[in-house]
């Protein structure tokens, strides 16, 4: 890993909500290096999009709080002020959505957007800055970019405004890339189209890719390193290859488990996310894993132990003087299913 | 079809509607007793002579004894070439009543209009942005009081207490002071702000919760990450889309209070305008003067409507003026 670009400590991001305090992510840490790609994995709900939407504080606040560390090339995002935040957002940090359909105001045409983005962070003259989104909606992929400059965003299909969106994060050449779930509302062949894009864009321009995403077959295709999360929660780190052969953790075991041709068995985890208004004690998942101990189930979420150079699990099964044979590079076995929450109580 | 031609269109379709319309009030006139004919027979049954010659010298002179359809022609000739006749209750031309009248309606109008068009939705947006707030309650408050307090009373009241008790505006409205002055000012402010009152709310309504829509909308998270500030991105991709629907109401609601209350406040403060003018053409059984409003009426409603068609079809570029 090279010099880490952004390095997120403690965060911690929770709602007021009628009901009370919500815990949307409970101090987690993960970083991201120069020109690498960190995809944070976990299903809906887990709080992966409230993290990455912590990192440049474009979460509601209120009711939304984030506390903890966001070190952005050596500053600390989480302690700037809003009009220093607001020059970093879209040039030196930039987001694109899981909806493309929505996430462009139907009002102005595409290229109005993308010079928007351009200058509000710089005085550039309007005949540079429309040369430049041209030439920035060409690199994305958009056929005559300058007789579509003048299009409205309905005029463009799902995948090229994906392709505008890009375009418009790209203004300020940006560091770092925030990509939080891209693909996910697209057909899988314009997926795949978008993932190169952004896999060529990322070498063009040396950008650093955090990837939220619950799909692991575009995890496989596009991460350098993986971050697992649950309930707001850090499960499991470490490289790709790394995590997809040797699971540590039982939910990622259980999560890899879903992918048909790893563990040749169709079907999801029993049992569901816990409330996020009154978390279990505990592993957070302990609820739903067949291998939790009285352990699991007592103090906070267990601190992470490096289970192979590089690759941490937060789960007491790793701990020093326990036999970690009942997790370790284990896929559950078949007859397994179902018993998670009963041998809870074990 | 491009948006020249949609435009074309709908001007052409704006012309349909006021002939359609010049047409029914035709028909309606046609059918209706002529005053100025049974006042003839009166006439002459008063001084001994014969009613029924009296009658038909008059409809001769009239031109009522000539076949509908050329009576029809020459209506829809004198409307367009804007031959409206004679106002015997004022005698003098009607376009010329009307467009004295117009005068005066125009002062209170276009400050009122300009109003609510522009404090309406600012303050609705605002609302919006401060949700539940103290500010939006006040906001809220004060626009469902202009919704239901009734113009003429509301008024009435405000005359009572800044005119008779604290004497800071004058009772009765002057013609003669100029129209840029403290003066015009000082006896318009309270019509002006009646008639706000009454508009404004249901433009701050409309624009209040059509952007609480839009401010949550993915789009404005894609702004915020841009780095757009906040008050760009209200002005710029709050605002924007919510002038949308916005003015398919706004025209509507115009039209409904400029014809119905501008009555009312311009007796209420004395305002020699359209709607006073028409009002007293009505009690003088001005025949002519009646038809004249009635005709300025329909076309100010016409031309709204064709304005909004237009403001929408600019505003909303979703919108395909294609097989409209």
């Amino acid at each position: 890993m090279s010099t880490p670009l952004l390095e997120v400590e403690d965060l911690t991001t929770t709602f007021s909500t009628a009901k009370g305090a919500l815990t949307a992510v409970d101090g987690i840490d993960f970083a991201v290096a120069e020109g690498e790609t960190v995809c944070i994995v976990g299903e809906s709900g887990s709080g992966k999009t409230v993290a990455t939407e912590s990192v440049t504080r474009i979460v509601k606040e209120p009711p939304g709080r984030v506390e903890g560390s966001v070190r952005f090339k050596g500053r600390d995002l989480l302690e700037m002020s809003e009009p220093e935040l607001r020059e970093i957002r879209g040039y030196e940090i930039a987001h694109i959505f899981q909806n493309p359909q929505e996430a462009m105001n139907h009002c102005y045409t595409v290229g109005w957007q993308i010079v928007e983005a351009l200058q509000i962070h710089r005085d550039v003259a309007d005949e540079t800055a429309r040369a430049k989104a041209i030439d920035l909606m060409d690199r994305v992929g958009i056929a005559n970019a300058s007789s579509r400059f003048d299009d409205y965003p309905h005029e463009f299909s799902g995948g090229q405004k994906q392709r505008v969106m890009i375009a418009m994060a790209l203004v300020g050449d940006p560091d770092l890339l925030i990509a939080d779930e891209p693909t996910t509302a697209l057909d899988v062949t314009v997926q795949a189209q978008i993932l190169r894009l952004l896999e060529d864009l990322q070498a063009e321009f040396d950008m650093g890719i955090l990837f939220v995403t619950h799909d692991l077959g575009v995890v496989a295709e596009i991460a350098d390193r993986i971050v697992v999360m649950y309930a707001g929660n850090v499960m499991e780190r470490g490289d790709v290859l790394d995590i997809f052969e040797r699971p540590a953790h039982p939910y990622t075991q259980r999560l890899l488990n879903c992918l048909p041709e790893i563990g040749g068995r169709k079907g999801g985890i029993p049992g569901t996310l816990p409330d996020p208004l009154d978390p279990p004690d505990g592993c957070r998942f302990a609820p739903r894993c067949e291998h939790a101990v009285d352990a699991c189930v007592t103090g906070d979420q267990p601190a992470e132990i490096e289970v192979n150079p590089g690759q941490r699990a937060s789960c007491v099964h790793y701990r020093p003087g326990r036999d970690d044979s009942v997790v370790r590079d284990g896929i559950p076995d078949a007859d397994a299913d179902g018993e998670g929450v009963s041998s809870a109580d074990d | 079809m491009g948006f020249g031609k949609y435009v074309g269109a709908r001007v052409l379709w704006a012309v349909v509607v006021s002939l359609i319309i010049t047409t029914i009030t035709f028909l309606l006139l046609a059918a209706a007793p002529n005053p100025a004919i049974r006042e003839a027979a009166t006439q002459a049954a008063l001084q001994g002579g014969d009613p029924s010659a009296a009658v038909e010298r008059e409809r001769e002179l009239r031109g009522l004894n000539q076949p509908l359809y050329v009576r029809y022609a020459d209506f829809i000739r004198s409307v367009y070439t804007l031959d409206w006749g004679w106002s015997e209750s004022r005698s003098q031309p009607v376009t010329e009543a009307l467009l004295q009248a117009l005068y005066y309606t125009a002062q209170y109008s276009i400050p009122w209009t300009v109003l609510t068009i522009t404090v309406g939705p600012l303050v609705g947006v605002y609302s919006a942005a401060n949700m539940y707030s103290w500010r939006d309650h006040v906001a809220t408050g004060f626009a469902f009081f202009g919704y239901a307090i009734p113009n003429f009373f509301f008024g009435i009241i405000l005359l009572l207490i800044f005119g008779v008790w604290f004497e800071v505006v004058p009772i009765s409205y002057d013609t003669s002071v100029p129209v840029f002055s403290v003066q015009n000012v000082r006896q318009l402010i309270l019509p002006v702000f009646v008639l706000v009152t009454g508009s404004i709310g249901a433009t701050m309504r409309v624009s209040r919760n059509e952007s609480a829509e839009f401010q949550n909308s993915e789009f404005m998270k894609t702004a915020k990450a841009k780095g757009v500030s906040p008050l760009r991105s209200y002005a710029y991709h709050v605002m924007r889309p919510t002038l949308v629907p916005l003015s398919t109401t706004l025209v509507g609601q115009l039209l409904a209070l400029f014809i119905g209350s501008s009555l009312l406040v311009e007796v209420v403060f004395g305002i020699p305008g359209l709607g006073r003018l028409t009002f007293n053409a009505l009690l003088s059984q001005d025949t002519n003067l009646v038809l004249g409003s009635t005709l300025v009426f329909t076309f100010i409603a016409v031309v709204g409507n064709l304005l909004e068609d237009l403001v929408f079809t600019v505003l909303d570029p979703r919108i395909n003026y294609d097989d409209r």
